[in-house]
């Protein structure tokens, strides 16, 4: 386990900023890249955590796969359709702008009556966010980050308690995963065989 | 331990709102694997500080990894073939089955 308040501010800045930029970008592309690296920040809390193997579990499944996922979704559910100065357009998405844009509720004029308020929620929650940081290095550092017993854990251990969770104590819930990612592999395969979908 | 809750909330909050209030299909899906992420990020955090012996909360991350991954890949499939039929990623006209 990492015990560095740098790092940890600099993965929450990361982690925090990411994840709106991915909210309110304007494509979708821009909004998946900074998935990406929300994901990729994620897998860093997971390292200063001491949880080595979720770390590279997560780079790997949600940093790599999930992203090529999404971007065959994209890619696939473009028909004829542009990208052009980072707005899709073409079949009927080109007529309906609030799809692809802040995607917010919307008046009939086309103006976001939510926009305010949702812009002033997120600006609460960044205020909240940056005085309990702030407090916390000032005051309750010394709590969270030295007083607290940290877990004296090696490498070894990580390992031996991941198979031990794994293939003694959670035995059935790993095979139920398996089975489940079986059958969603299957499922998906009939699925894209039958030709009236 | 409290430092690394607050940001996982944040996440999760962060998702919750996109989940709600977005109108993309893909956004809204990216916005669960967010709050996803932000409860996997606590059962770490509460793993690492209070359970150093067994570690249970890195299995639990583990496993809603691969549900996370197994649910988006069903979602994706379901917006693929619903935007066949509809041609728009609005999620307010994927109204019926």
């Amino acid at each position: 386990m990492i015990n560095n308040p740098i790092i940890f501010y600099i993965a929450s800045v990361l982690i925090i900023g990411f994840a709106l930029i991915a909210l309110f970008a304007k494509d979708v592309i821009r909004s998946l890249l900074a998935a990406v690296m929300v994901f990729f920040a994620g897998a860093l809390f997971f390292y200063i955590l001491g949880s080595e193997y979720n770390a590279i579990i997560q780079a790997a499944i949600y940093g790599l796969a999930v992203p090529v996922i999404i971007g065959l979704s994209i890619m696939f559910c473009q028909h004829g359709g542009k990208y052009r100065g980072g707005k899709y357009r073409g079949g009927k998405d080109s007529e309906d702008k609030d799809s692809d844009n802040e995607g917010l509720l919307k008046k009939s004029n086309g103006k976001g009556f939510a926009v305010p308020y949702i812009t002033l929620l997120c600006a609460g929650i960044f205020i909240l966010a940056f005085v309990y940081l702030v407090m916390m290095s000032l005051v309750m550092m010394p709590d969270t980050f030295h007083i607290m017993e940290i877990p004296q854990m090696t490498p070894f251990d990580n390992v031996l308690s991941f198979a031990r969770g794994i293939f003694i104590d959670y035995v059935w819930a790993f095979e139920l995963v398996s089975l489940l990612l079986t059958i969603v592999i299957a499922g998906l395969s009939m699925f894209d065989g039958r030709k009236n979908v | 331990m409290y430092s690394y809750l607050f940001i996982g909330l944040l996440l999760f909050l962060i998702g919750l709102l996109g989940s709600v209030l977005l109108k993309n299909v893909i956004k809204v899906l990216i916005s669960i694997e967010f709050m996803i992420l932000g409860v996997n990020i606590n059962f770490v955090t509460f793993a690492a500080f209070c359970d150093n012996i067994e570690f249970n909360g890195f299995i639990a991350a583990l496993f809603y990894v691969g549900l996370g991954a197994v649910e988006l890949a069903v979602a994706l499939y379901i917006f693929y073939l619903m935007y066949k039929k509809k041609e728009s990623d609005n999620i307010e006209k994927y109204t019926d089955l």
